[in-house]
Order: structure tokens, then sequence, then C-alpha cells
């Protein structure tokens, strides 16, 4: 006990922050906060904090709208559009935090207060984007934006403002709104049908094994399988439950589970059963089956786009992101089609030659995939992660980063002690300009914990605008790498390392941003080009100059060698085939289901998803990434013809880094800036697709990503 | 408002902001409801306070960090060391003779800066569990001996340099608990080290001047010698019978 005593005092020794100077008896979300940068004070902030700072935000939101109809002079775009803009401080200040906090240090009452507060929000927000006065005001200013004299931005303003209250129905007339209203509520409670079903589905499958049914499998693999067992035997109600799983070794469709064991057993039939397993799922003529809510689905989708005035759901979601029609969708995933699917059928001639070679005697099939493309891997693109990971400690990679975005854009990087975050784990940094101006905080909270949701993002917890005064963001990444050992450094797989460029590209996309309207800041553009910003970061950190001045060894201080650079890069074009294929077919399914005119919608029939994969030639090694039955996605997820972005934006990032190859400098310091002045800027202060092209000159085309990727006919 | 409308968005589903759904979706999927453990929660809470910690040591220059960590070893023993002051205490009441109490104050010296750096290099490990009552009972003997022997022992010195090896696993366990930064391991090792034979030095002194102060003559301090070393005793009995219960 005493010795705690001694702990505690070197605590405090070393931590002495400055206090924060806020009154503990008022909510501090009603205080002003004084702390430096105005870093929210998370230290003062009580659970209990929450709920009436909502509830307060909400009613300051409403009245601050009130204001603006009430307004006797004719609406104009400062009286209207832009006091619009100045709305709802205080909502978003508790809502930021909010919601950051409830994924990233979570506890039981913030889980509690998201699940009530879901709903009064969403009725909140409907409260005003279905406000008829208000939109009055927001249409006369649009009719007349020819004579108002807009600056370019503003223009952009108006017109997404108005896009808002449109999409959301505020031309229709009553018994059209009213039936928007009930599909919306069908919808919402079908695709929470389907997560249901879906979960389970997936924990309704196990694999029960013997010990002599493990051939093939590796230690690890089989100590998690028995371990996997006895926390079924601890969780069994009965005896006869517990006597199933005693000394067996249990395996699931999860795919944590089963990718290791159709990547190692040597037993064909069971692989064959487990993967069934997985791709069956919601597809098993039960009582959780989703065939029939996907259909539901897609049909409400398709009768909304037509009360809205579209042709069906994918013009109506599409309107809004960078690729505008369903044909240029389909016209971007063909054209990757073919040789995504050439690529994956030489993958399968590959497989076949090694099956072939040990003397056995079949075809290779779905569920053979893995254990196959290992051997393949392990032949031709030999790659020990183990090798690697001493070389990516996570301060060398983040160091990588930081240098990367200062040789790019002369940012500097200072670590700030003397402020509290959300946890010990959850680092600040100040981020200056070139010139010494302060441009941002960044707070990275990299290490996976037990009250941090899955997965890995960027936040901000507060925005940037230049409306009233210059007013510079917090931005936050959030990933899940694992925690250091004792006092060892965490050690990252390159896998990681990317992840860690990945979300520092969202992390630039907020911080440098710089216009005037808050809404219009960093990632608030279509879907389909957020990923731009973020993707594209990830070239760097393949580049070997860059890994070269970041990847030395934790421990002997040595720089990565050329050759393990090179095997790296190499292993990247492995199975590239099989990636890309199974990628395209899903989002050529989604694509597919939501393109469907109302009449067709209406005859849905049950070869659907087959019929779609037939026409484009599916081999049948190969299942799309998710089919129907479990695309979380589309069907529950916000992803509904959506699903394409993240190769439409591997599409421009693989073409505006080709600009840096092509200048023959990946720090070219004209592109730099151009990227900066006309990509990471802007936001969504103008179509995404212009932003592209004023940076590249011209449109983008598929070949570099081709080539990134290994489907130019190099692998062959 | 396009904003806070986009923020509503982002809350009610939590995809909708910016970063890669596909391995969140997923991942929500195979772990499913979050479970808090509060233990698991407040383990991983230490760790990272104590990664928090090196870091903005890291970032001190090297003399703060040196006074830190002296610091921290005076305070080690005045005022959060009391087993420590006691043992110190037991030594000064052994002997009337400086020769041999300086002795006895460097063998116990000595010993303990070898396990304090032996056990904060990773060579040694023990649990903090066992070496406490240990430590307490070193306390007990020490003033065991002070009580019924008429003259210190020539042993005395060797076992006073075990008890040290014992107390400096002490030092060693809080130390290793606390973190010390890689790049000045050493420095700021030995910078502890000195901070801790401060506070023992400190001791002795504030004992010897009490005592010249109560009685001007330092023979009376053999009056003393019975009666301090049984309340000694006594304490360190008590923390023992504490510390296994
Ligand atoms: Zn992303």
């Amino acid at each position: 006990m005493k010795k705690l005593i001694l702990i505690s005092g070197l605590i405090l020794m070393v931590s002495c922050q400055e206090k924060s100077k806020l009154d503990p008896n008022i909510n501090p979300f009603f205080q002003d906060w004084t702390t430096p940068y105005e870093v929210p004070p998370f230290m003062d902030i009580k659970n209990e904090d929450y709920m009436p700072a909502f509830k307060k935000g909400m009613e300051e939101n409403l009245a601050e709208i009130e204001t603006i109809i009430k307004n006797t002079d004719d609406p104009t775009f400062a009286n209207t559009i832009e006091e619009l803009e100045r709305t709802g401080k205080l909502l978003s200040k508790v809502q930021r935090v909010f919601s950051n906090l409830a994924s990233s240090n979570t506890n039981p009452k913030l889980q509690e207060l998201q699940r009530e507060l879901s709903p009064m929000l969403s009725a909140h927000y409907d409260k005003i984007v279905l406000n008829e006065d208000l939109f009055n005001r927001v249409e006369e200013i649009w009719n007349n934006r020819e004579s108002a004299n807009l600056s370019k931005e503003q223009q952009k303003l108006l017109k997404d403002t108005r896009k808002q209250f449109v999409r959301s129905g505020a031309l229709l007339n009553d018994s059209q709104k009213k039936q928007i209203t009930e599909i919306n509520s069908k919808i919402s409670e079908l695709s929470t049908e389907f997560g249901q079903n879906l979960l389970a589905e997936t924990n309704g499958f196990e694999l029960i094994l013997n010990k002599s049914d493990l051939d093939g499998l590796s230690d690890a693999v089989i100590s998690a399988a028995s371990e996997a067992a006895s926390q079924k035997m601890d969780q069994a109600e009965s005896e006869d439950e517990k006597e199933k799983y005693k000394d067996k070794y249990v395996f699931t469709p999860h795919r944590t589970s089963m990718y290791p064991f159709l990547t190692e057993s040597t037993r064909r039939d069971l692989r064959e059963k487990l993967y069934n397993s997985y791709v069956m799922r919601g597809d098993n003529a039960n009582e959780t089956d989703n065939n029939d809510i996907a259909a539901q689905m897609a049909k409400l989708r398709a009768e909304r786009a037509n009360i809205m005035g579209y042709k069906t759901h994918a013009d109506f979601i599409l309107e809004e992101n960078m690729l505008k029609t369903p044909d240029e969708v389909y016209d971007l995933l063909i054209q990757l089609w073919k040789p995504a699917l050439k690529r994956a059928k030489a993958e399968v001639a590959d497989m076949q030659a090694v099956a072939d070679s040990e003397g056995k005697d079949f075809k290779i099939a779905a569920w053979d995939w893995w254990h196959y493309s290992e051997k393949v891997r392990k032949d031709k693109y030999d790659l020990d992660e183990a090798a690697i990971r001493p070389y990516l400690s996570l301060d060398n990679v983040i160091q990588g980063v930081f240098n990367t975005t200062n040789k790019l854009w002369g940012l500097n990087f200072k670590e700030i002690f003397d402020i509290d975050s959300y946890h010990p784990d959850a680092r600040i940094w100040e981020v200056t300009d070139k010139d010494g101006s302060h441009l941002a905080i960044f707070i990275g909270d990299y290490f996976t914990r037990s009250n941090k949701r899955g997965g890995a993002w960027m936040s901000s917890f507060k925005g940037q605008s230049n409306l009233d005064g210059r007013e510079r963001p917090i931005v936050v990444n959030v990933c899940n790498f694992p925690a250091p050992v004792g006092d060892n450094p965490s050690l990252l797989s390159f896998e990681n390392a990317v992840t860690l460029f990945h979300e520092f590209g969202h992390a630039m996309h907020g911080i440098l941003t710089d216009v005037t309207y808050g809404s219009m800041a960093g990632t608030s553009g279509p879907r389909d080009f957020i990923e731009l910003p973020s993707q594209l970061l990830e070239h760097w950190v393949s580049e070997p100059e860059v890994l070269k001045s970041f990847a030395t060894h934790y421990e002997t201080g040595e720089t990565i060698p050329d050759e393990l650079i090179e095997k790296l890069l190499k292993a990247g074009k492995f199975n590239q085939g099989f990636i890309n294929t199974e990628y395209l077919a899903a989002s050529l399914l989604d694509m597919d289901w939501h393109t469907l005119s109302l009449q067709d919608a209406k005859n849905i029939s049950n070869n659907f998803e087959n019929n779609s994969m037939n026409k484009i030639g599916l081999i049948d090694e190969i299942a799309p990434r998710y089919r129907s039955t479990y695309f979380a996605h589309i069907f529950s997820g916000g992803y509904s013809s959506g699903y394409y972005s993240y190769v439409h934006a591997a599409v421009l990032d693989s073409d505006a880094f080709e600009a840096f190859k092509e200048a023959g400098d990946v720090f070219d310091p004209e592109l730099s800036a151009s990227l900066r002045k006309n990509i990471y800027e802007k936001g969504s202060t103008e179509e995404a697709m212009d932003l592209y092209v004023n940076f590249r000159g011209r449109k983008p085309i598929i070949e570099p990503l081709l080539k990134v990727r290994g489907l130019d006919g190099s692998s062959d | 408002m396009k904003q806070i409308l986009f923020l509503g968005l982002f809350f009610i589903s939590f995809t909708a902001n910016s970063h890669n759904p596909e391995k969140l979706v997923i991942s929500e999927i195979e772990r499913g409801q979050l479970n808090f453990e509060n233990e698991t929660i407040a383990a991983e809470y230490s760790a990272a306070l104590k990664r928090q910690r090196i870091r903005r040591l890291s970032a001190m220059s090297w003399s703060k960090k040196i006074y830190i960590f002296i610091k921290a070893g005076f305070e080690h023993i005045i005022p959060q060391g009391l087993d420590h002051i006691l043992f110190v205490l037991g030594l000064f009441f052994s002997t009337l003779k400086l020769r041999s109490l300086i002795l006895q104050v460097t063998a116990f010296t000595f010993a303990h800066s070898i396990t304090l750096a032996l056990a904060a290099l990773g060579f040694v490990k023990l649990q903090l569990s066992v070496v406490e009552p240990l430590i307490f009972l070193s306390i007990v003997w020490v003033a065991f001996e002070n009580t019924f022997f008429k003259k210190t022992t020539k042993w005395r010195p060797l076992v006073v340099f075990t008890f040290g090896l014992l107390h400096g696993l002490g030092f060693a366990t809080l130390l290793t608990q606390y973190g010390l930064p890689k790049d000045n391991f050493i420095s700021l090792l030995l910078a502890f080290n000195v901070g801790v034979e401060f506070g023992q030095f400190a001791v002795l002194l504030v004992a010897f001047i009490l005592i010249r102060l109560i009685y001007l003559k330092t023979e009376y301090k053999n009056q003393l010698k019975i009666p301090a070393s049984i309340l000694i005793g006594c304490t360190g009995l008590f923390w023992f019978i504490e510390s296994l219960i």
C-alpha cells in the first residue's frame, strides 16, 4: 500500500498539469474553454454532463433557426445561408466530444447514452431540414442567385445547402412526404434486421473438430481453436453441451477463425465445409435468411428514388458523388474488371500447377484458394512479416509520416505535454506551418484497448472556419495497433504502417483545410473522393527513399536493407487478381441491386445474384467479397451504390501519385504545393472532379492503378 | 448546418466519417459488443500512464531529468520510505562508534546500489510481495540485534550488506514500475540512487543533530538504544504481519 504512494508521488512530480480554470459547479459545455487551442477539458467532463448539454444545444439550435426565419428582411445569402453556418455551436461542441469518446474511450454509460440520443438527434435534424419556412427562404435565395453577386465558394455553399433540403423531400407534396417517411422507417427497420440476422448466422455455425482432424495446422492456430472450445465450454449451460466441446477444437465463419484454417488445413473436406458455412450466411432458407430483406430493401429504395424524381436509387445516391451517374460507375468497374479477372485466372493456373505437382487429382475450388495461394506466396513472394516489424516501431513510423509531410509542405510537429488528453495513450501534437504559424492540434491515439471500437478512423474535436476569424481545427486519428508488451516499443506490421499513413492522410485533409465556411471544410466532400487524400499518402510509405529515412531497427539502429524493401514491395502484388476480382464483383453486385427500376425491383428473381455474376463472367473459384445475404455495407451500413468508392479513390490516388513519379521526385516542390492548394486545402468548396483536374491537368486514368496492383500484365 | 447534419449522420451510423469502413464494419461484426472489464481497463490505463511518463521525461532536458530522478530517490526515503528510515535508524542506534556506523551504512549503500542496478537492468526479478515482507523482517532483525546483543558482531556489516541487497530490490521494483527512459537509462538510474543516498544521509544527519540537541553528549545515545530499537522492531514486526495478511 505504502508503495503506491511513492508511485503516485512520482506521477505528480512529473505531470504537474496546469489546472483548468473551469467552474466545477457549471456544466463544462456551458463554459468557454480557456484551455490552450480550445482542446476540450477532458478531465472536467463527466458522463452526466452530456445529456443536459445535448438538450440545451438542440434547444438553442432551434431558437437560432427561428430567429433566421423571423427576420423580416428579404432573405439574402448573408442573413440566411451564412447565419445557418453560425447555428448549432453548442450542439456541435458537445456532439463532437461525445461521438469521439463514445467510440475511442467509451464506457457503459456512454453506450447507453448513444442509444438514447440517436433517435433524439435524428428527430432534431429532421425538424430543421423539413422546416418549410426555412426552405422557402433558401429557395428564394436560390432563385435569385444570378443577381446576388456570390463568390464561387458561396455559390457552392448555397447549392449544397439547398440540396440538403431537396434531398430530404422539401419539394414534395404532403402525401409524398408521408410516403418518404414511411419508406425511410421501413428501410431502417429492415436494415437493423439484416444486421441482426447476419450476426446470428455468423455465430450460428461452428466446426467442431477432434485432435485427428487438425492436419496441417500450426500450433498457434490449434491453440486458438482449443481456446475457443474451452470458452464454449465455460459458456455452456448443460452438462451435455459441455461434453460436446470437451477436448475439441472449434472453428467458426468469423474471418479471424476461418482464414487461418483455410490457409493451413490440409483437409480439403473440412475446408469446403467451413468455407461453405461462410458464403451461405443469410442464405439458408431459415428464419434468419436475408434474401427477402435484401429484395424488399431494393424495392423500397427504388420506390423512394422514383418519388424523389430519380430513375433508380443509384441515380439518387450518385448525384452527390464525384462519379455522377451509374453509367460512369459501371464504365470504371468494367474497365478494371477485365484485367483483374485475367490476372485471377492466371493465379488459378499457378495454383493448379502446384496441386498437380503434388499429385493431387482435383480442380482448384473456391475453398482451396487460401491454401494453395499460400504455397504460391511462399514460393514466389516469400516475405517474413516478423523480419520487418523490428524496423517499424510506432515511433519510427510516426516520425516517418511527420517527415513526409514536412518534406511535402514544410509542416512541423511538436508533442505537447501540458494539455490533458482523454487517455494517456492519446498523444497531442501542435502542428505548425512552414512559416511557423499555428495550423492545428493533432491527437494520435494508436493502441488497441478494451474500451475502444475496432478499426481505424479520423475525426475531429473542432472544425476549421474563417467565417468569424481564423479558427483552426483539432483533428484525431484513432487506430488499433497492438499495445507494447512491457517496456518494449510497439512494433508494427507493414500493413499497420500503411494504415497509419492512410489515417494521417485524412488528418492532413482536416489539418490543411482552409475554407471560409466550416460545413465545407476538410473531409466534407463526397464519399468517392474523400479517400483520395488518405490513400494518396499511403504511396509515400512504400517509397524506398521514404522507408529508408525512418525504418531503422529498434535495437541495432540499422536501416532497413534494400533486399527486404524489394521483397516487401513485390509482396504487395501477390494475389491481386483475387483481391480485385472479389472486390469488383461485390461492387458490381451493389450497383446491380441499386440500378433496378421500380418495375424490375418488384419482380426480383431468386437467381438475381447468380445472373448478375454470370453476366460479368465471375469464375467459380471466387465468390464476391460480399454475397448479397451478408453484404452489410449496402444493406445495413450506409454504402448502397457506394461500395465502388474505394477503387475509385484508388484510381485517383495512383493517378495522382504518378504525377510525382513523372516529375522524378516524390517531393517535387511545385507538385506538392499544387496538391495542397487544389486538394488538401479545398474541402468541398468546389466539385470534386474540378479539384482533381485543377491538380492533375486532366481527368484521372486507370493505367497507373493497374500498374500498382500488378494487373497490367507485369506479374504474369 | 450541413456540417451539423453531417455530424448527425456520422453519429447515427459511425461509418459515415472518413476511415476505412471496410475494416470497421467487419471488425464490429467480428468483435460484437464491447465488453467492459474494469480490471483490464485499469491495467491498460496504468500501462498507458507509464508510457506517457516516459515520453514526457524523454522530452525534458537532461538536467531536468537528472533533477527529477534525484528528487524521486530522495523522496523515496523522505517522506515516503518509512521502512528505509527505520532501518537506517536501526543502524544509527546500533553503535556509538562513528567508524562502525560508517562501515555499516557504506555496506548497506553498496549492497542496495548493486541490486537496484541489477534489477533495473532486468537481470534480477522479484515480486514486491516477496521483497517487501523481507525488508520488514530486516528491520526487525537489526532492532533485535541492537536490543539483545551487547556489542555489534563482526558479522554485522555482512548482515547489513545482505539486507541492503533486499532494500535495493525494493527500490528497483518501484523504479521499474515507474519506468526509466531508455536513452538516459544509466545516468537516471545513478541519479535515483544518489537521491536515495541523500535521503539516507539526511536521516542520519537529523538523527545525529537531534541526539546532540537533546543530550549534548553522544554517549547518552546508548541510553536510547534499547527503547528506540524495541520501538523500531515492533513497528517492523507489525508491518511484516500486515504485509502477509
Ligand atoms: Zn479512409
